[in-house]
């Protein structure tokens, strides 16, 4: 009999409980799409970051500040230098897959046009293979993706994977002004070491003092330094946690945690275990993180969480709000029927199961399709702001049900409680 | 008839007055879908603002430096910061930089000021302190490592001046001359000793300078000069950005205005997508909390079906009816609108207080889009279920129940 | 004139016969019952007497116009205009008191009149009641709030459909009294009911069954 009432409400009311579920799954899909987005938009906005470019540079451990002030007054002194074989040791830490990019860097001052110039040599678009203990790494890499914000002025970026890495060129639009050099011109570098004839093939604006410079391929500069598989440097872009209490007491010294801290610090994507673990990995490297881009990271990401879980909480709360409204007034509306059963000597416990396994079968199906609706809202907005899609948690779907169920619960109780006072006599004769 | 436009209104304001507890239902639909909308379009609208300000962590985005040889002075730093609007200029340190030997290595020293340089450079790391008085000295962590220093040591930079009239000796506490005996010209070994307050770590080129205070570098060097770069930090969207460094490079000043390029195209890439973010994020809020506003408006009238059956036996013409009913809708739908404006405004000062601990800007048009949508919304919502049981026949309605 | 004719009226749902050839006259100032069991065609009689419904075929006269082509608008004004109805069910407004339940009626037929209101509760002595709520009214007192609305545009007759279903004996007898008291005002009354007792007090009882009129009689008592 039971469940022939209930089957009763949806062949009869199949339109009111229809639009009551379609309310439950409009509910169900704000809280989704929300959720999901809220719960990616670190991920996403991380990514974003990648913008402005490496967060951490590997440098020789002993690398000593005089060369770079030296620099100033264009004396070279000996530097330190790491292993080009050693890069791929970076893939094979425990975080490798937050690297988003890497490229090695080299450097040298050399006599162009009767001036010197600074020459660097580094990766653009390098494709990149290391093998180690029968793994073998691959990577598509260099500074392409880490210098986002130049302009190529003229030509474009130097395409290692068609020409390969010889000898070309991209010069920076101060100096290329100064000796009008244009794409396609061919220039010439000379150094005690030896002498590189280079083909330009982009010009740059980069808004910084790189514009006085020509950045070309690493081998050139080796030879032009006498440093064969040696690198300066390694500019690492990683996609990091936020820095937090954790994260600044490791950074004073790893050794001070406890264990479990030390394994939970080490298994989080900090930028100081990343960089710990790069120096575990290449030991005669000192890896540190360019706090300018790596603290703000954390700051900035820090704030859009925040906007988006107060926006999203609203969101909740309209729709939380949204669908028990409608469920008390759907209980509301049917107050007569409900009359009718308790004239006819139904127990109010037995009326209020019934009208709330209707509501729940309801709320199963609304919030089914809602979440189904939300994911694809979720999709749109992932697709059309980061083109990428947004990951679908299980905790989203779990926390979707749990609260569609409560507030459909929540919703009725009360309008059931208000209907269950009155009195028969007075709904059934009291005017409609 | 003019008390019966009284008994309009008389049944209106019963209407809403005695059903109580469904009006309250309906208008805290309206309520909370026009707060949101609201709320989220005033988020909306300050976000680039705010996050621009956020986004100075990455320090500054602007540089001023001399357009001549000259260096720049005090007065038209003042005067080109006047033609940066007072809410958009978050700080600015003034650097002047020298050539020192501290320890007989020779080191880059730079002038500043800490307080405004902590504002302009958030992201400077410092183990110790900030130099709290002349005579105490930060230090680039690579020159620290280099020279061995660590917080609290003592050194002494040497710098050797050629005596000119500009010099004005008798400052000098302790010094020798000696002459050059090729040229002539006379030298003056001067030292200063310093404190090191605090190591400066920022895994940048920061580190392989050393800071001290204006009147320490003027001691230092026996000169007291203008700046050379100016670091300037301004909260604005790209195109605002864009207006005020041509404002500031037009003027007849000597100083050029270049963006940070690293900066301002990562932040104008960044932002774009926040706030296609937040716009997408909007709409859809805004979509769905309308279709609930409008399937509560649709119940609520579905509910009084055979009100309106009873109104048609008595007589009233379907005008009158959907005359009657829209009042009620759309009043709701004012009253509602108005209340979650005000709700909104509040919710988004509380966001922006929480997040960007800053005030968000009351604008009249999203208070008045707000009223004027939540007015749309409830009387669409409202029209299509009253058109519905207009048509109904009446005997129908009184019999069936 | 008659105040009312029903022409060989017939009613027609799908393949149900409601209302078959049926020929009635009413009278101005007559109290007729129309009697029978459930689906004996009384509702459809009455929404075709209320001119809430337009029979199949045949034709119905109200004070000798011929409503049977009349739009729905027309119609709406004619049951407005000529007829006060009342119902099983008290169809009050929830919302509105006893006495502005009654100023709708006013309302949509012409003009408001608070004080022509109150006298219609008058009537029906609900004088002190008129500023109550119908959920604080008495089932029988909500039935005489709807007969002074049905009274209020002064209609050249009341239709009354099981006016007492709902009632004790105490208010049935009340609303009875009410009738009685129009009828000898001179009110044109029709009452659909299935009470013997509301037959036994009018002045002429028509039986229907299966959508014909099997008996017309006068009440001998009046």
């Amino acid at each position: 009999m039971f469940f022939r009432m209930v089957k009763g409400t949806f062949v009869k009311q199949w339109k009111k409980m229809l639009m009551l579920a379609l309310t439950i799954a409009l509910g169900a899909s704000i809280a989704t799409a929300m959720l999901s987005v809220m719960l990616d938009v670190g991920d996403r906005i991380n990514e974003e970051l990648k913008a402005y470019g490496s967060n951490i540079i590997v440098v020789p451990q002993s690398e000593a500040v005089r060369s770079k002030l030296y620099d100033i007054e264009g004396e070279s002194v000996e530097t330190d230098y790491l292993r080009e074989q050693r890069i791929g040791e970076l893939l094979t830490i425990f975080w490798a897959n937050n690297i988003t990019d890497f490229a090695p860097i080299s450097d040298t001052y050399a006599d162009f046009d009767g001036s010197e110039v600074k020459l660097i040599g580094t990766w653009y678009n390098h494709h990149f293979e290391f093998s180690k203990k029968g793994s073998v790494y691959e990577r598509d890499t260099g500074i392409i993706n880490l210098r986002t914000w130049w302009d190529i002025v003229e030509g474009q970026w130097l395409d290692e994977q068609s020409i390969g890495s010889g000898e070309y060129a991209m010069v920076g639009s101060l100096l290329a002004r100064e000796h009008g050099i244009k794409v396609g011109d061919r220039i010439s570098v000379t150094t005690e070491n030896s002498s590189e004839i280079l083909t330009v093939v982009g010009l740059y604006d980069s808004g910084d003092i790189d514009d006085s410079h020509i950045y070309t391929t690493l081998p050139v500069v080796q030879r032009l330094s006498n440093t064969e598989n040696l690198i300066k440097k390694i500019e690492v872009s990683a996609i990091t946690s936020p820095t937090d209490e954790l994260a600044i007491k490791a950074a004073k010294n790893p050794s001070l945690l406890s264990g479990d801290e030390y394994d939970l610090w080490y298994c989080t994507a900090y930028v100081s275990s990343i960089c710990f673990q790069i120096q575990e990995a290449i030991a005669e490297a000192s890896a540190t993180a360019v706090r300018q881009i790596a603290d703000s990271e954390g700051k900035i990401l820090e704030k859009t969480e925040l906007l988006m879980s107060l926006i999203t909480f609203m969101s909740l709360v309209g729709a939380t709000l949204g669908v028990s409204n409608l469920v008390t007034s759907s209980v509301m509306e049917r107050s007569g029927e409900i009359a009718l059963l308790k004239a006819v000597g139904a127990q109010n416990i037995q009326i209020t199961t019934l009208l709330l396994t209707e509501f729940l079968i309801t709320a199963v199906f609304g919030a089914l399709g809602g979440y189904f609706m939300g994911y694809g809202f979720a999709e749109i907005i992932g697709r059309s702001v980061f083109s990428s899609s947004v990951e679908m948690s299980g905790m989203v779907a779990f926390v979707v049900t749990v609260l569609i169920f409560s507030i459909t619960i929540l919703g009725s109780i009360p309008a059931i409680r208000i209907v269950l006072k009155l009195r028969p006599s007075e709904v059934l004769h009291g005017g409609h | 008839m003019r008390s019966d436009r009284q008994f309009f209104f008389r049944q209106i304001l019963s209407s809403a007055l005695r059903r109580r507890s469904r009006m309250i239902i309906a208008i805290l639909a309206i309520i909370v879908g026009a707060s949101i909308l609201s709320g989220l379009e005033m988020i909306y609208y300050d976000v680039p603002r705010q996050m621009s300000s956020e986004f100075r962590v990455y320090g500054s985005n602007v540089i001023f430096s001399p357009s001549s040889e000259m260096d720049i002075s005090e007065e038209s730093i003042r005067e080109a910061l006047s033609l940066i609007p007072q809410k958009a200029l978050e700080g600015y340190t003034p650097y002047r930089y020298e050539n020192t030997k501290i320890h007989n290595m020779p080191v880059t020293l730079a002038a500043v000021d800490f307080d405004s340089a902590s504002r302009t450079s958030p992201y400077w790391h410092i183990d110790g302190a900030f130099p709290s008085s002349d005579g105490e000295v930060l230090v680039g962590a690579k020159v620290a490592e280099e020279l061995s220093i660590s917080v609290g040591s003592l050194i002494s930079c040497e710098q050797t001046l050629e005596i000119t009239e500009e010099i004005d000796t008798s400052k000098i506490s302790s010094y020798e001359i000696y002459t050059d005996p090729e040229t002539g010209e006379a030298y003056a070994d001067h030292k200063l000793d310093l404190k090191v307050s605090g190591i400066l770590d920022t895994g940048g080129s920061e580190e392989e300078y050393v800071y001290m205070s204006y009147s320490d570098a003027s001691y230092l060097t026996l000169v007291d000069r203008g700046y050379d770069i100016v670091e300037v930090s301004i909260a604005s969207t790209h195109s605002e950005l864009q207006n005020i460094l041509s404002r500031i490079n037009q003027s007849a000043l000597d100083i050029s205005a270049k963006p940070v390029k690293r900066v301002t195209a990562s932040e104008g890439q960044v932002l774009k997508k926040l706030q296609a973010l937040f716009f997408i994020v909007t709409v859809v809020v805004l979509v769905l909390t309308m279709i609930c506003v409008a399937t509560t408006m649709t119940a609520v009238i579905a509910e009084r079906r055979s009100e309106i059956g009873l109104r048609k036996v008595l007589g009233a013409s379907d005008s009158q009816i959907v005359t009657q009913f829209m009042t009620e809708g759309l009043m709701l739908g004012g009253l509602g609108g108005i209340l979650g404006a005000i709700l909104g405004y509040f919710f988004a000062q509380y966001v922006s207080m929480n997040v960007f601990a800053s005030s968000i800007t009351m604008r009249p048009v999203v208070i008045l889009v707000t009223i004027l949508v939540s007015v749309l919304i409830t009387g669409l919502a409202s029209l299509v279920p009253i058109k519905n049981a207009v048509k109904v026949d009446p005997a129908l309605v009184l019999k069936g129940e | 004139m008659s105040l009312l004719e029903l022409k060989n009226v017939s009613k027609v749902y799908g393949n149900l016969r409601a209302l078959d050839s049926v020929n009635l006259t009413v009278e101005k100032g007559e109290w007729i019952a129309i009697m029978g069991p459930s689906g004996s065609g009384k509702s459809t009689m009455m929404n075709i007497i209320g001119c809430l419904d337009t029979p199949s075929s045949g034709h119905v006269i109200l004070e000798g116009r011929d409503i049977t082509k009349e739009s729905n608008r027309a119609l709406t004004e004619l049951h407005r205009d000529k007829i006060g109805f009342v119902f099983q069910q008290f169809y009050l407004i929830n919302y509105l008191t006893a006495l502005e339940n009654v100023m709708v009626a006013q309302y949509y037929h012409s003009m408001t009149d608070e004080k022509e209101a109150m006298a219609a509760l008058e009537r029906v002595g609900l004088k002190d009641r008129a500023k109550h709520l119908p959920s604080q009214l008495s089932g029988g007192e909500q039935q005489r709030v709807c007969i002074a609305r049905a009274l209020i545009n002064s209609p050249s007759l009341i239709l009354a459909d099981e006016p007492t279903g709902n009632l004790d004996e105490a208010n049935e007898n009340m609303v009875i009294d009410i009738l009685k008291k129009l009828h000898s005002e001179g009110t044109s009354l029709v009452v659909v009911t299935h009470d013997p007792e509301v037959g036994e007090v009018a002045q002429r009882v028509v039986k229907l069954s299966h959508g014909k009129i099997v008996s017309d009689e006068m009440n001998t008592h009046s």
